[in-house]
């Protein structure tokens, strides 16, 4: 049975380090607000903390003689050296980037970066991420089957749609991010888009 | 004005009991542009709390490498009550309870999983009638945990004053300005720490151990109001699919 626990509820009975919870004591103790079953906890909300080895979009927002400053949806901006890639860029562009390294103040350094272009971007909750991308990345290729789109789906929350209809892909992934806390959601998501898709052949 | 009798028969001038909280109503994520956000009516009180960030300290000399920089700013609205408020920006008043909670907070926060960062807490009394400090900081701990911000736990306080010779909970307006003192206390019922204690008044120490009891005692249902607004925000979304 999932239930809602908010900062300062216990959540095990044991000593566990977790996103969402610190230990007081012998137990673990809610950090923010998540939704607790059985043995595992998943916070609702909060800001992306870059990750190493996540792949993100952002956007540059800043140019230097060395490299760019990239904005990542995060209280942390990632660092691109311009010896990454031969293409250069501009402020405004959309990138998709590796992070390589995250250093002790949590700033990450990028690698790998990618121009996206010709489609649109869309920012969801970060914690709502692996639910858009499902188990084995599932959700996103039924919503690419469904809706004929690609999407490049990054860890700070950012998705970039090309092709197809955008619009459907958009509102199913909306529509995943308002219930990710709730039970069943790839079924639903299934007949949604099913049924959308029925609409519009009509 | 002449001092009104505040205790009749053992109710108070407005009917309650000596441990009765006044209506109170927590409502969470009523802003769309904030982080995360509250909003607190208790008793004639109405005010509204946001959150914003943890987001790039500025300016940047400012950033602590090891923990996020809280700062929280309290204001009462020019119309908020029967005197004059906030006509020439932030009075001695305003800046001192700002600055009382951003300690609350600052120890409230997990700040030392954000370095070089800040988080905004603003706090704006709509309408006051006695007790805002407190209600204030219990609608921010309900808009800091609506925004995701990593907390210990969720703080809420009760203030308690001596009218009449008696000691009472969760004092207004009347009481604040004809009793004889009033304490606002902010708590962690998770540790059971004081997060914020200040004094108005002479009270012996018999009676401040009495009031802590008290404030402990109610700060309970004011943490279960808490709790429930911020459950009542995802239920909805759920029922809403």
């Amino acid at each position: 049975m999932a239930e809602i626990s908010v900062p300062g509820d216990v959540l095990f009975e044991d000593p566990r380090r977790i996103d969402g919870g610190y230990v007081l004591g012998n137990k673990t103790i809610a950090s923010v607000i998540c939704v607790k079953s059985e043995d595992r906890a998943v916070p609702l909300k909060g800001k992306y903390l870059p990750i190493i080895d996540d792949y993100v979009v952002g956007i540059v927002s800043d140019q230097r003689f060395s490299g760019y400053t990239i904005d990542l949806n995060s209280p942390y901006a990632g660092q691109l050296s311009t010896r990454e890639s031969r293409e250069s860029f501009k402020i405004g562009d959309v990138v998709s980037c590796l992070i390589q390294e995250v250093d002790e103040v949590n700033e990450p350094m990028l690698i790998e970066p990618r121009k996206l272009y010709g489609g649109r971007l869309m920012e969801i909750e970060s914690v709502k991420v692996p639910r858009v991308i499902g188990r084995n990345s599932s959700m996103v290729s039924m919503i690419e089957k469904y809706a004929n789109t690609k999407l490049f789906v990054g860890k700070n929350g950012r998705i970039y749609i090309r092709e197809g209809n955008v619009a459907l892909a958009m509102e199913a992934i909306l529509k995943i991010q308002r219930e990710a806390h709730t039970g069943g959601l790839t079924d639903r998501v299934q007949a949604f888009l099913e049924s959308e898709a029925q609409k519009i052949k009509e | 004005m002449e001092k009104p009798v505040l205790i009749r028969n053992g109710k108070r001038n407005d009917g309650r009991g000596v441990m009765d909280l006044r209506p109170l109503k927590i409502t969470a994520g009523v802003l769309k542009k904030a982080d995360g956000s509250a909003m607190i009516e208790w008793g004639k009180n109405k005010i509204l709390a946001a959150v914003y960030g943890p987001r790039e300290a500025f300016p940047k000399h400012m950033a602590n490498p090891n923990r996020a920089n809280v700062n929280c700013k309290y204001s009462m609205a020019p119309f908020s009550s029967l005197e004059e408020h906030g006509r020439s920006g932030p009075n001695r008043r305003a800046i001192e309870i700002g600055k009382v909670a951003k300690h609350v907070f600052e120890n409230a926060i997990l700040t030392n999983q954000f370095p070089k960062t800040q988080i905004d807490i603003s706090i704006e009394v709509l309408q006051s009638d006695g007790g805002t400090r407190i209600a204030g900081i219990t609608a921010a701990a309900v808009a800091l945990a609506d925004a995701g911000i990593p907390m210990r736990d969720l703080v809420q306080g009760v203030s308690v004053g001596k009218v009449d010779g008696v000691l009472v909970v969760d004092v207004d307006k009347p009481e604040d300005n004809y009793g004889t003192s009033d304490i606002p206390v902010i708590v962690s019922l998770r540790s059971n720490e004081i997060l914020l204690f200040q004094l108005d008044g002479m009270l012996s120490k018999k009676e401040v151990e009495t009031a802590l009891d008290y404030s402990f005692e109610t700060a309970k249902t004011v943490r279960e109001l808490q709790i429930e607004a911020l459950k009542n925000k995802y239920v909805l979304e759920e029922s809403g699919a």
